[in-house]
């Protein structure tokens, strides 16, 4: 697992790098699945993408989507653009534990993310026999397509997590 | 049972039907019409749409938008009989050709507004300056908002390969979660007021959208991988809507059906 705190900046303002290593094991078997989860992924702003590249730690907004060259695959979020309350009113209450309370969750709960990155893993673990970095390029989605683009400060999450499957 | 056609499948007489349905519920200011309908996905608060899941069993993101078309559907059908939301193929030909369909693009119908390429975003002035302030471009300029699209590129929309791995998915969540994405990403893909959620159902393309969305729930559902959402969100209310999860589990108790094979 990488925290938030854990992520370095990559090559562009907003890229992030997770270093979640990973070696196939002889003794293990094969995984059926493998999935990035990220936990705590903020969609209270503008909607984003976050692309995911596998041991391209180089990666920027302008690399391509080329799976033969790392891409995993993308995440995206439909933002709420910002808060249209008072003052307050988009301050996501601490989960409650009183079972008499019926209400549903605050809408700005943070989500949960899932990249399926199999195929991918398994080329990476083909070639290179090690997973080490996993790059996390967000774009951002303006009103205004021209304005699209990778952004410092758009994507915040508590955790991401390699998860194998056998 | 009404047949949801899909948009470029649709016969000049269901376009026609639409069309009509369309402008009358426009005109409608009161809880009947297409300004109140949009604004329960979002703006005027509260923010009724359910997405990802917000607590454990919660993933509401499917049943909440079936109940939402369903009573949006049965409103245009008070205004037109024949009326029926059609499904956007974002895999087609045409669409990786020409992006957003034709119905929904064209500016005029002869000298008559298309209702379906714009709409009047229905909201109070302070939220109208709160959207231009934090979102600029999801609105137009001027003292009546509009809504906007700033497509990308047509390639760029969802392929067969992609709704078919999402149709492989081997439980409800993993279903949702997959299918949420694809849904997320042609919000992202049209631009402009549809990537906001507070504003995404002013813009007539989104119920389009959203059709094909509960489609794609539709064939899963039929498929070998198709199974009911856990038992302990069944009964869960899909607020504003007097209807549980269960009650939107099939779409012929709710008086329509999709036609599973597409030829255009």
């Amino acid at each position: 697992m990488a925290t938030m705190d854990a992520l370095q900046p990559g090559a562009q303002p907003g890229v992030l790098i997770a270093n979640l290593r990973y070696a196939r094991r002889a003794e293990v078997a094969r995984f059926q699945r493998a999935d990035l989860v990220f936990n705590g992924v903020d969609h209270g702003g503008l909607s984003y993408e976050v692309r995911v590249f596998l041991n391209v730690p180089t990666a920027t907004g302008a690399t391509p989507r080329d799976p033969t060259k790392g891409y995993a695959g993308r995440f995206v979020v439909f933002g709420h653009g910002g808060c249209f309350g008072e003052l307050g009113h988009c301050d996501v209450p601490s989960v409650r534990r009183d079972p008499t309370d019926l209400r549903p969750g605050h809408p700005l709960v943070p989500q949960t993310k899932i990249v399926t990155i199999t195929t991918a893993l398994e080329r990476i673990l083909d070639k290179r026999g090690t997973l080490e970095t996993v790059a996390l390029v967000p774009w951002i989605y303006n009103g205004f397509r021209r304005k699209n683009g990778c952004k410092p400060g758009v994507f915040k999450m508590s955790d991401v997590t390699l998860r194998t499957y056998g | 049972m009404a047949i949801r056609p899909s948009v470029e499948g649709m016969t000049a007489e269901q376009l026609a039907a639409l069309r009509d349905a369309w402008t009358k519920s426009q005109a409608l200011v009161d809880d009947r019409g297409f300004g109140y309908w949009a604004g329960v996905h979002g703006l005027p608060l509260p923010i009724s749409c359910r997405h990802s899941p917000r607590t454990q069993n919660d993933f509401l993101f499917l049943p909440w938008h079936r109940a939402y078309l369903y009573f949006f559907e049965r409103s245009l059908q008070d205004r037109n009989k024949a009326a029926a939301v059609p499904w956007w193929d974002w895999t087609s030909d045409g669409s990786h050709t020409r992006g957003i369909p034709e119905a929904f693009d064209t500016k005029k119908i002869g000298k008559v507004r298309n209702p379906l390429r714009e709409a009047r975003v229905a909201i109070s002035p302070d939220d109208v300056k709160r959207v231009r302030a934090q979102a600029p471009g999801t609105i137009t300029p001027g003292k009546v908002p509009y809504t906007r699209r700033d497509p990308d590129i047509p390639d760029e929309l969802p392929r067969k390969a992609t709704i078919d791995s999402v149709l492989a998915a081997p439980t409800y969540e993993d279903f949702s979660t997959r299918v949420e994405n694809v849904h997320n990403a042609v919000h992202g893909w049209v631009g402009g007021t549809m990537t906001l959620v507070p504003v995404a159902a002013y813009d007539p393309i989104f119920w389009a959208h959203h059709a094909a969305i509960d489609r794609v729930w539709y064939l899963w559902q039929m498929s070998p991988f198709g199974v009911d959402p856990p038992a302990a969100m069944m009964d869960t209310v899909l607020d504003p809507f007097p209807m549980t999860v269960r009650q939107t589990l099939n779409i012929n108790n709710l008086g329509y059906d999709y036609a599973v094979e597409v030829i255009h």
